[in-house]
């Protein structure tokens, strides 16, 4: 209830904004131009320059403007972006090499996958290790830090030179971006197994390799996961950035377009498409987690049920859509 | 209590046939061996001594309690047995042979529940058998034995999640003994349960000791428990740690709940009641700085 709800307040903020007309409405959309000699049908001017205009025709004893007042063009109204939702997918590209709407998604999805496949092939070993050995945590953990601190968009130069225009530079920087992150927040996690099972192991003859494989994985294994539903949000904030580097492509190129021909609903609808699709992967990873982790549902199920104020397991996640 | 200590008779007073049961466990061989262990923590000025000097021979089949107040290092000592800690001076020998480390040898259960969550009930018992390198399906016809040896074989594919606090332990203890270890160390292992239970589990587990060829060196800080389970008692005393007295315990076996209140029961709980809680011993009851509350005319007491 207070889920749906948390999704429809700020809907109703925007609706308000744009269907009342009072509520802000800075411009005012010329319908007939009267006496003002500059004045074109269906250009938005300024209130405060309208009203001058109009008084001054009134005065001079022209022909009086009309207009109704709108929100600047980049602020389309709710029903806009809906129709928009619909008709992006079914309207042609204007040139005839540029994508169509799913096909800029399509190319962006994949993107993120491999780089995120790619980060995680490394970054969860290597996380793991960190969190297990002292040895490894101190090689490693070190430079991870401060390579963290390296902002992956930085090296989309350097990817370019090294990897070319097209969709190679960008998977690096997702991989550059998620994958340091990824080593530093495993390894934490892997450390914070309880210390009573590794014991508790011990006594019961298992150490070295086999302690890790077979007690602190398995004991992480799920909080890994939570991990990594949580990385998979950053991902795309460095997709976004990603996706400008060498030639532009994928849902940003798209993006990017429709804002040049001033199609801001196309534009809102295709942030809604991110967030949605954010939102939709992380709940269905969250509800392949209760299948993968038998023994976590219960414990889960009651976390929820004792406190309200435990979030959702998905606004844990940072979505990374503006 | 201090009332009637009068009339007890002397802890130290066995009958015949106790006497001789502590005659034959005293010809047993020794199992473990602890050599003028230490354990100290820091050092230069700041270093503590947690204990010193502690020497015990446990012989096989035994079930010794160890007995303390907090602080005393008890649960630091079988640490050091189970090899989770490392003394600082003296040694421990197992069937002769000094130990380092951990090792199946040395089964343990401890207080918190330490089932692995990820694994049935079943498959927590298979662990150490496992890694002793059994192959699965003859560690899982082993598994099952122990579990229907401790009442669970019904929960074998449950998760640990599902059961109570006593089930767990119950699992733990199995868990422990399909190692087949020489001794099973158990640091306050009913501590977290309710009376009932508690009550329960020990009636348990000396049906199990009866069954296994196992010697149990068992932690506690409840009086009774300690007399109503154990052949030995060793009291320890604290600043610093040491063995302050090794008592044999009077009551005869086999042990039933009836014998809370025959004269030897009473009488080496007075004796342990006398070292634990002596004057200078522990430090007497604080007066909390509570401020007052309530009305005044609303007493409680």
């Amino acid at each position: 209830m207070l889920v749906v709800l948390s999704f429809l307040l700020p809907l109703a903020l925007w609706s308000a904004v744009s269907y009342v007309p009072w509520l802000w409405h800075p411009f005012v959309r010329v319908t007939a131009p009267g006496g003002v000699d500059y004045f074109i049908e269906g250009m938005d001017v300024p209130r405060a320059v309208f009203a001058k205009e109009k008084a001054a025709a009134l005065q001079a004893g022209l022909v009086a403007p009309a207009g109704y007042p709108v929100n600047p063009v980049y602020l389309p109204a709710p029903h806009k972006v809906a129709r928009a939702f619909f008709t992006a997918f079914k309207t042609p590209p204007r040139l005839p090499n540029e994508p169509w709407l799913h096909e800029s998604l399509g190319h962006s999805i994949r993107t993120i996958f491999w780089g995120f496949v790619i980060s995680s092939v490394f970054g969860i070993p290597l996380g793991i290790l960190c969190g297990s050995y002292r040895f490894f945590s101190k090689l490693q953990e070190p430079f991870v830090e401060f390579f963290r601190y390296l902002p992956a968009p930085a090296f989309g130069a350097l990817c370019v030179a090294i990897l070319g225009i097209d969709d190679p530079p960008k998977i690096a920087i997702i991989v550059i971006g998620t994958l340091f992150q990824q080593v530093l927040v495993i390894g934490n996690t892997v450390r914070k197994v309880d210390p009573a099972l590794i014991e508790a192991a011990q006594t019961l003859g298992a150490r070295g390799w086999r302690l890790v494989r077979r007690v602190i994985i398995p004991a992480t294994i799920s909080d890994i996961y939570t991990d990594l539903r949580i990385l998979l949000g950053w991902a795309w904030t460095y997709l976004i950035v990603a996706e400008v580097v060498g030639t532009s492509s994928g849902i940003t190129f798209f993006i990017n377009q429709q804002a040049r021909y001033r199609n801001f609903d196309n534009v809102y609808a295709a942030i809604a498409m991110i967030g949605i699709i954010g939102f939709s992967t992380d709940m269905a990873l969250a509800w392949l987690g209760q299948y993968l982790f038998p023994w976590k549902r219960r414990r889960r199920a009651s976390a929820l049920k004792s406190s309200v104020a435990e979030p959702s397991p998905s606004s844990a996640i940072p979505m990374s859509i503006g | 209590m201090n009332a009637s200590s009068l009339a007890l008779p002397d802890y130290r007073q066995q009958r015949p046939e106790v006497a001789a049961r502590f005659q034959r466990i005293k010809e047993r061989p020794v199992v473990l061996r602890i050599e003028d262990l230490a354990k100290h923590f820091g050092s230069g000025p700041a270093a503590r001594t947690v204990f010193d000097g502690v020497s015990l021979d446990i012989h096989r089949r035994e079930f010794i309690s160890i007995i303390g107040a907090s602080g005393c290092g008890k649960s630091t000592l079988i640490r050091i047995v189970a090899g989770l800690e490392e003394a600082s001076a003296g040694r421990i020998l197992l069937d002769g042979k000094p130990v380092s480390g951990p090792g199946p040898d040395r089964g343990m259960v401890f207080q918190g529940y330490t089932l692995f969550p990820w694994r049935t009930v079943k498959e927590n018992v298979m662990f150490g058998l496992e890694m002793g390198g059994m192959d699965r399906s003859t560690a899982d016809a082993e598994a099952r034995q122990w579990l229907e040896m401790v009442g669970l074989g019904k929960f074998a594919e449950s998760y640990p999640h599902e059961l109570s606090g006593g089930m767990k332990q119950r699992v733990a203890i199995a868990r422990a003994l399909a190692n087949n270890p020489r001794i099973l160390i158990m640091d306050e292992p009913f501590g977290a349960l309710d009376a009932l239970t508690r009550c329960k589990m020990q009636g348990y587990l000396l049906q199990i000791w009866r069954k296994v060829d196992v010697t149990i060196l068992f932690i506690t800080h409840d009086l009774d428990e300690a007399c109503f389970l154990s052949d030995r008692i060793i009291v320890m005393g604290a600043n610093p740690g040491r063995i302050i007295e090794v008592i044999e315990n009077p009551v005869p076996r086999p042990r039933s709940v009836e014998q809370f209140l025959t004269p030897e029961f009473l009488a080496l709980k007075q004796r342990l009641d006398d070292i634990i809680h002596a004057p200078g011993a522990a430090e007497a009851e604080e007066k909390l700085p509570v401020v007052k509350l309530t009305e005044a005319g609303d007493e409680v007491e």
